[in-house]
């Protein structure tokens, strides 16, 4: 009996040193969980250090939100992979320590240079599994990260701003989801269409990645 | 001769959305074309021009451009099926069908190739196909072309990315173009990916759909086809549920009735959809076999000066070159958090590659693979595919020859640097001498980085009944009056983009259809 309750101790322990304790999100997620966001956010650390070629770091891109919104768009089957592939990254280490001192914690629980050297074995593994698991985590925080406005800009890659002409399918189709009636243009709305002439490289850039005011104003929708 | 119908006149009487479902419903038509891609498109603007009554039946929505997302995997969440995650077993390789009104189309680069002779002497030979050669199918070619303004990308939005692997091959001696598209008025501004905002991209949404619906089609979006109704040789109509768009909830039932039906919902639901509908069409054994793909590969080069990557065409040159050797190769541009996607690395070395994005070129080679066969299998439950493929190692070979002669063409152009994208190789090779371990090393299929977006075969036409599911016409062997016209009937992949080839197929189907009704 006592042998049994010793047991259920330390599954109970077991139970709340991988699952429970997680820092509450200064935030809401539709999708993501406490530890989810954590095993973001220390990976986002490890992955796009801050001081590095681009000074925007992956804690700066905020990639909870990214990766909330991703999942949210996504069908359940999808998303359930995806977050078992974070479960995975978080709890692996409780059983293949990372080097060092208390190596043995879950991965969000680790030092950056523990961090470090775990991202490092999973990245030039030899196994294949182990590195397509890697590859996927490292795609969805990279979609993420490059997928931000300040990274982009810094970059020179964000999307031109120029005005969409206004075709005739545009009489024909309503935004998703919205009723046809909804559509508020008629044939005289309809304008040319585009001529070739090419984006300008140096023109302002889309609203949605402008930075100042100014450039909003620059920039239509 | 009544008067054209306006613009207006197709919103009200042709289009339904899912806002203006209500209830299951029932419709009837001459024809009914499952799948809006640009082989069903084709098709159902054939018909309403032949002024028969026809229903284009498309699970997807229509996009607007307000309803495109810049971020690359936001887009796919959105556009693509399985939100771009779609993946075969056995070899694993990513594929990405859309679901959207126009199909693929949407989101492709508008590449329109037509497929020398060659390719269509070796399908009439291998099976058994007397009226399918290059000659007989031009003037379906240039029926498409001309309605669709397909025309070689201009220099003006060609951008450095592009040009630059025209200097390369001029420097090697090798043929190289400008890759002809369905576009007018592109402005280069490297979004065909996402949606092409500056509506110069025709996809079909623009372009042959609001064509039909004006000479009459009727077009009922976010509707899945669940399973064909049939009696004896007769396909009679099909029926399915309402689908909510971009969460596939569903909703009302409905059936279409019609005296000729035409799948042409692409060459993963096809199958499935035969499959879901006793086994429909399949006495030949072949439905949702002999699956082939066009794997691609991309190599990035990393120049000493600024290319500017996200300006020109999303794909505006290739080259042909070795099109008998097994592969295309053709210039490559993606939103830049899908093309840093394969980086290698972590941390510091990781944000070093991203920064040297804007010195970047992707190169693609697409592989003509038609000893790497698979399978498309319903599952148990739904409509989604199960798919098997498996990479035969002489077709990896091929691939592996293309990646040679890649990173041979970037160092001519003046690459300093180019990151192969082979699992197992240095990450980055600085020179030629670097690169010659793409000839030495052993690469094996799960190597390679690799995709593979045009997919074919599974509905193949086939002289004989009892090796293929369609005629040369698109025909099913075992029906009178069902059609498949999508690239499942390809007899075997045509080693180049197959759009253009579908379409043809498609214009060239629609005659037999009216012929028949």
């Amino acid at each position: 009996m006592s042998v049994l309750i010793v047991v259920l101790v330390l599954l109970a322990l077991l139970v709340r040193r991988a699952f429970f304790g997680y820092a509450k999100p200064d935030r809401e997620f539709e999708i993501l969980v406490p530890r989810e966001v954590a095993l973001i956010e220390t990976t986002a650390e490890v992955m796009f250090p801050a001081g590095g070629a681009i000074p925007f770091s992956g804690l700066d891109a905020d990639l909870p939100g990214y990766a909330d919104r991703f999942l949210s768009a996504i069908e359940p089957g999808v998303r359930r992979q995806i977050r078992a592939l974070f479960a995975l990254f978080e709890h692996v280490t409780m059983f293949f320590p990372a080097p060092g001192w208390n190596g043995g914690k879950r991965f969000s629980s680790l030092s950056i240079e523990q961090r470090e050297i775990v991202l490092q074995g999973w990245s030039s593994s030899p196994n294949f599994a182990r590195q397509l698991v890697f590859t996927a985590l490292r795609a969805v925080l990279t979609m993420g990260y490059l997928g931000h406005p300040e990274v982009l800009r810094r970059l020179r890659l964000a999307p031109y701003a120029f005005d969409s002409p206004i075709v005739e399918a545009d009489l024909l189709y309503p935004k998703i989801g919205a009723h046809p009636d909804m559509i508020a243009l008629s044939e005289e709305d309809l304008t040319p269409p585009s001529d070739g002439t090419p984006v300008d490289l140096e023109g302002p850039v889309h609203h949605l990645y402008a930075e100042t005011s100014q450039e909003v104003a620059e920039s239509p929708p | 001769m009544s008067a054209p119908r306006t613009i207006a006149a197709a919103r009200n009487d042709g289009l339904r959305v899912y806002a203006q479902y209500d209830g299951d419903f029932e419709e009837e038509a001459d024809v009914l074309v499952v799948g809006s891609g640009p082989s069903g498109a084709v098709v159902a603007h054939g018909i309403a021009a032949a002024g028969r009554s026809v229903i284009l039946l498309e699970e997807g929505p229509p996009f607007t451009p307000q309803d495109y997302e810049f971020e690359g995997s936001l887009s796919m969440a959105r556009t693509m099926r399985e939100a771009g995650l779609r993946r075969t077993e056995g070899t694993i390789l990513p594929t990405m069908q859309a679901i959207a009104l126009g199909g693929g189309s949407l989101v492709n680069s508008a590449i329109c190739v037509r497929p020398p002779a060659f390719i269509f002497d070796q399908w009439a030979e291998f099976f058994e196909l007397e009226h399918t050669s290059r000659e007989v199918l031009d003037p379906h070619f240039d029926a498409v072309e001309k309605f669709l303004g397909i025309a070689p990308t201009p220099e003006n939005v060609q951008g450095r990315r592009n040009l630059l692997m025209k200097e390369a091959c001029d420097k090697l001696g090798y043929s190289s173009e400008p890759i002809a598209r369905n576009v007018r008025g592109c402005k280069g501004s490297g979004e065909c990916f996402t949606g092409c905002r500056a509506r110069a991209k025709q996809s079909m949404d623009i372009s042959y759909i609001p064509e039909a619906m004006r000479l009459g089609a009727r077009v009922l979006t976010s509707v899945q086809v669940q399973r064909v109704l049939h009696e004896g040789r007769r396909a009679t109509g099909v029926e399915g549920q309402v689908v909510e768009p971009l969460t596939g909830r569903p909703g009302h039932r409905f059936r279409v009735r019609a005296g000729t039906v035409v799948l042409a919902a692409g060459c993963m639901a096809t199958p499935v959809l035969l499959q879901r509908s006793d086994d429909l069409a399949n006495r030949s054994g072949q439905v949702g076999r002999n699956l082939q793909f066009h794997p691609g590969v991309a190599v990035a080069g990393i120049f000493p000066d600024v290319v500017n990557p996200q300006f020109g065409a999303t794909q505006g040159w290739q080259s042909l070159e070795f099109l008998r050797d097994g592969f295309k190769l053709e210039t490559l541009w993606a939103p830049p958090p899908v093309s840093a996607v394969r980086m290698p690395g972590f941390g510091k070395a990781l944000l070093e590659r991203f920064h040297d994005l804007p010195y970047l070129a992707n190169w693609d080679a697409i592989g003509s693979t038609h000893r790497s066969l698979g399978t498309v299998k319903a599952r148990r439950r739904g409509m989604k595919p199960r798919l098997k493929w498996n990479f035969h190692h002489e077709d990896v070979k091929i691939l592996t020859h293309a990646l040679w002669v890649i990173a041979e063409l970037f160092f001519a152009a003046g690459a300093r640097k180019i990151i192969p994208g082979v699992m197992g190789l240095p990450p980055e090779m600085h020179s030629l001498d670097d690169a010659r371990v793409l000839q030495t090393h052993p690469i094996k299929a799960r190597d390679l980085i690799s995709a593979g977006n045009h997919a074919f075969c599974t509905t193949r036409m086939h002289g004989d009944s009892s090796l293929g599911v369609v005629d040369e016409f698109g025909r099913c062997h075992d029906l009178d009056n069902l059609y498949i016209a999508d690239t499942g009937i390809f007899p075997r992949c045509p080693s180049v983009n197959p759009m253009f080839t579908g379409m043809a197929l498609a214009h060239r189907a629609t005659q037999r259809i009216l012929e028949s009704l």
